[in-house]
């Protein structure tokens, strides 16, 4: 009797592993009933995504909740090998002993990926056999408590650290992100109050969101790109006003790699405190793209932060600013409009800078001041693209009639302002 | 560093690398798209191979004429450095729409030669296909021999899934073969006529099973439970009569799920009930839709059911009254008892699941 071939069966393991992990992992145990051949090839994945999806849902949030624990369960259960990667992510299961279970089964199988983002509701708090996971290299947790024994030693494999909304003593983080020596990437988010001292020699990227009292970059020499939301309350925004030395420093002194700089929300004000010298020590020579949002125009001090940002960095390439202005303060006279005739920024030259983007312009005169600043001093500039603010109504004719008169250094640079009809 | 099969020296003479295949081929290929390829790139640098006609790379086994061809049309594209990802986006998705065998045969080769790029493009196309279908198509699709017994089918998600609904299929099993053996004994029927009344029984056990717990899933369910029911109801009636009212019992024991209207076996196991049925109710998700136990046992699954129908009578040894009295006595611990399905709201709130 003819028969047609097997066509997958006998692909060798790697690959049938690689399409199976391409699979939902519902899907990827049916394949268990296809044919003896099949049977248990899903048990040996080595890398596991658990998911909401993986049961069906319904309304009995503890049906759902039970369900999804017997799965990942028996799954593990069944599962023949080492698992690298374990991830979970699930709104509907919560802290739980289950998950305790897990994470002590997985310790024991030199997991080297681990994500858990639970739900909402009372948080998880992470077991010691967690800490015992020694050749993890990636941690992803959201909503967790973590509590490091004082036995622990630190991650030394980690690459790649990302906690969101974990709540941790905050000496324990500082120990925890110096302990991990190979640290790549390290983002936080969500910490409160937290004052912080980042010492990674081998830290590349770095993303932190929340309500930082304080950063100190103290040993990132290797940093490459770092973005920052600082959400300030006013608390924080009195600590800020009694510190001593100048922020600008303390935070971005130590970068001379640094190719990409996101700054969000009160970014540009918490670099602005401090007592500041004349001009920046270093220079940013591999800073290519600067995105920086809600700087407040009518505060000097924030402006010079962005301008001496501006001036060292003479390859930078692509620039955004987008502006948290007053625009009734447009009509007034600024103070303090003498520093712009200072040596340092009258020599600068960007040669490299080709795309600027402005937005939320409110034409207060710093920012007039800047743009000018910017077309004055960028001779390979292609696009300048300016959006006013939306608050601002009466004052765009007069923009325009500045933005007009502006010298341009560039031949190609051409001005976009986008304009909306209000 | 390769050298061309011509000796003048032209500014824009392009080089060449020799391949072979096992099939024999021989052909030269230019040497930025051949050494997109690391295997082949490893061994260019590091044995000198390649450079002419006698001293072609040989290629790993897997890789035959007509994939290295595809092979080689892929990094012909992608190594020109200048494309979007968009154009290569849209390149990849028109490559990978072959017929099965040769997508299978080009993810083998592509491994061979370790371009991990071309392998997870196939793997992804070859997952595509998996997702969400039935295990028939699937088989269909990659022609798998349907090599595993029921039993064995049920065995690995037996684990998987929730031991109630699984021990509730077994027992069932029993029970109906039971209830089959003792037909048999009762009645000479002719061996067809039986046959077909066994393949019906088992037909509507199993979408029972299925369609009952999954009453509230969709018309299919119920459409074909429905309609076993009614077959079933017929020879039930004719042989049935004279065991005692334990029997009936179990009638609505069974039809417990299908019926609204019989919901009075041990009732205080309700709510622990509607829990473990409704974990019931995903488990099927894993392992066979309804559909496929139904369309399977229609074709070709006969005699190999009839097989296991036989071993299971003869291994059934219990009397069935003791047994029914035992399932129901065991209420809450063994949380097995099946009946309460009907009533719980928890199964009306189940309706619109996806059957994937």
């Amino acid at each position: 009797m003819d028969f047609e071939q097997d066509l997958i069966s006998d692909l060798p393991q790697s690959i049938i592993e690689t399409i199976l992990t391409k699979l939902p992992i519902k899907d990827a145990v049916r394949t268990s009933i296809l044919s003896s051949k099949w049977r248990y090839k899903w048990a040996t994945l080595t890398q596991l995504a658990f998911d909401d999806k993986c049961v069906t849902l319904c309304n009995d949030r503890a049906i759902v909740e039970n369900n999804l624990a017997n799965f990942i369960t028996r799954f593990l259960f069944l599962h023949d090998g080492p698992i690298h990667k374990f991830s979970l992510s699930t709104s509907y299961l919560q802290s739980s002993y289950d998950i305790v279970q897990w994470l002590l089964f997985l310790s024991r199988k030199d997991i080297k990926e681990l994500v858990l983002e639970l739900g909402e509701g009372e948080w998880f708090r992470a077991p010691s056999c967690l800490f015992s996971c020694k050749k993890l290299t990636r941690l992803e947790l959201v909503r967790c408590e973590l509590d490091p024994p004082p036995c622990f030693k630190g991650f030394f494999c980690l690459k790649y650290l990302n906690l969101q909304q974990v709540l941790i003593p905050p000496d324990d983080i500082e120990c925890l992100i110096a302990s991990c020596p190979l640290l790549e990437s390290l983002t936080l988010s969500y910490f409160d109050s937290l004052e912080l001292t980042v010492s990674a020699p081998n830290l590349k990227h770095l993303i932190l969101e929340g309500e930082f009292k304080d950063i100190c970059l103290v040993n990132t020499p290797l940093l490459v790109f770092i973005s920052v939301a600082m959400y300030m309350t006013d608390d924080i925004a009195e600590h800020f006003e009694q510190s001593s030395s100048y922020n600008f420093n303390k935070f971005l002194g130590g970068v001379p790699q640094l190719e990409r700089l996101v700054g969000h929300i009160y970014f540009t004000k918490y670099l602005s405190i401090g007592n500041h010298e004349g001009c920046i020590p270093i220079t940013y020579y591999q800073l290519k793209f600067v995105e920086l949002y809600q700087v407040s125009f009518d505060d000097m001090k924030e402006v010079l932060v962005v301008l001496q940002l501006i001036v060292n960095s003479p390859n930078l390439q692509e620039l955004q600013i987008s502006g948290f202005s007053n625009a009734s303060a447009a009509i007034q006279e600024a103070p303090d409009l003498d520093f712009w005739e200072k040596r340092c920024f009258i020599d600068c030259t960007l040669s490299r800078l080709k795309t600027i983007k402005m937005t939320d312009v409110s034409g207060v005169q710093h920012e007039m001041k800047l743009i000018k600043f910017l077309l004055e001093h960028s001779p390979s500039l292609e696009t300048m693209s300016i959006t006013p603010s939306l608050y601002l109504t009466e004052g765009r004719l007069n923009m325009l009639i500045d933005l007009v008169s502006f010298r341009r250094a560039s031949t190609q640079a051409s001005i976009i302002f986008i304009h909306e009809q209000v | 560093m390769s050298e061309g099969p011509m000796a003048v020296v032209k500014p824009q003479m392009k080089s060449f690398i020799w391949l072979q295949t096992t099939d024999g081929s021989i052909q030269q290929v230019e040497e930025d798209v051949a050494m997109f390829c690391p295997v082949i790139c490893q061994e260019v640098l590091q044995t000198g191979m390649g450079s002419a006609k006698n001293f072609a790379i040989s290629l790993p086994q897997r890789v035959n004429a007509a994939m290295l061809g595809l092979i080689l049309d892929y990094c012909r594209f992608h190594q020109v450095p200048g494309r979007s990802n968009k154009e290569r986006k849209t390149f990849d998705e028109k490559f990978v729409r072959l017929d099965t065998k040769k997508l299978c045969e080009l993810t083998s080769a592509a491994d061979s030669l370790q371009l991990r790029p071309l392998v997870d493009l196939t793997s992804r196309a070859l997952a595509r296909m998996i997702e969400g279908k039935t295990p028939e198509e699937i088989r269909e699709t990659f022609h798998l021999p349907d090599d595993l017994t029921e039993e064995e089918k049920l065995e690995p998600l037996r684990n998987i899934t929730d031991d109630p609904r699984i021990r509730l299929l077994n027992r069932l099993y029993a029970r109906k073969r039971k209830e089959l053996k003792e037909r048999q004994n009762l009645k000479n029927i002719e061996v067809e006529e039986e046959q077909h009344v066994d393949e019906r029984s088992v037909d509507d056990l199993l979408s029972f099973i299925n369609g009952g717990i999954g009453d509230s899933k969709g018309a299919r369910a119920s459409k074909n439970k429905r309609k076993n029911r009614r077959r079933k109801e017929q020879p039930r009636n004719s042989s049935l009569n004279n065991e005692n009212g334990d029997h009936k019992g179990s009638n609505n024991f069974s039809s417990g799920c299908i019926n609204s209207d019989s919901n009075n076996v041990a009732s205080p196991s309700k709510t622990s009930m509607s829990k473990d049925m409704a974990s019931v109710i995903f488990s099927p998700k894993l392992g066979f839709n309804e559909g496929d136990i139904d369309d399977e046992l229609d074709p070709a699954m006969k005699e190999q059911l009839d097989r296991e129908v036989e071993d299971f009578a003869r291994r059934l040894n219990s009397v069935w009254p003791e047994r029914m009295q035992e399932l129901l006595s065991f209420g809450q611990e063994r949380r097995l008892v099946p009946v309460t399905i009907n009533g719980s709201g928890s199964f009306k709130r189940c309706t619109g699941l996806d059957r994937g």
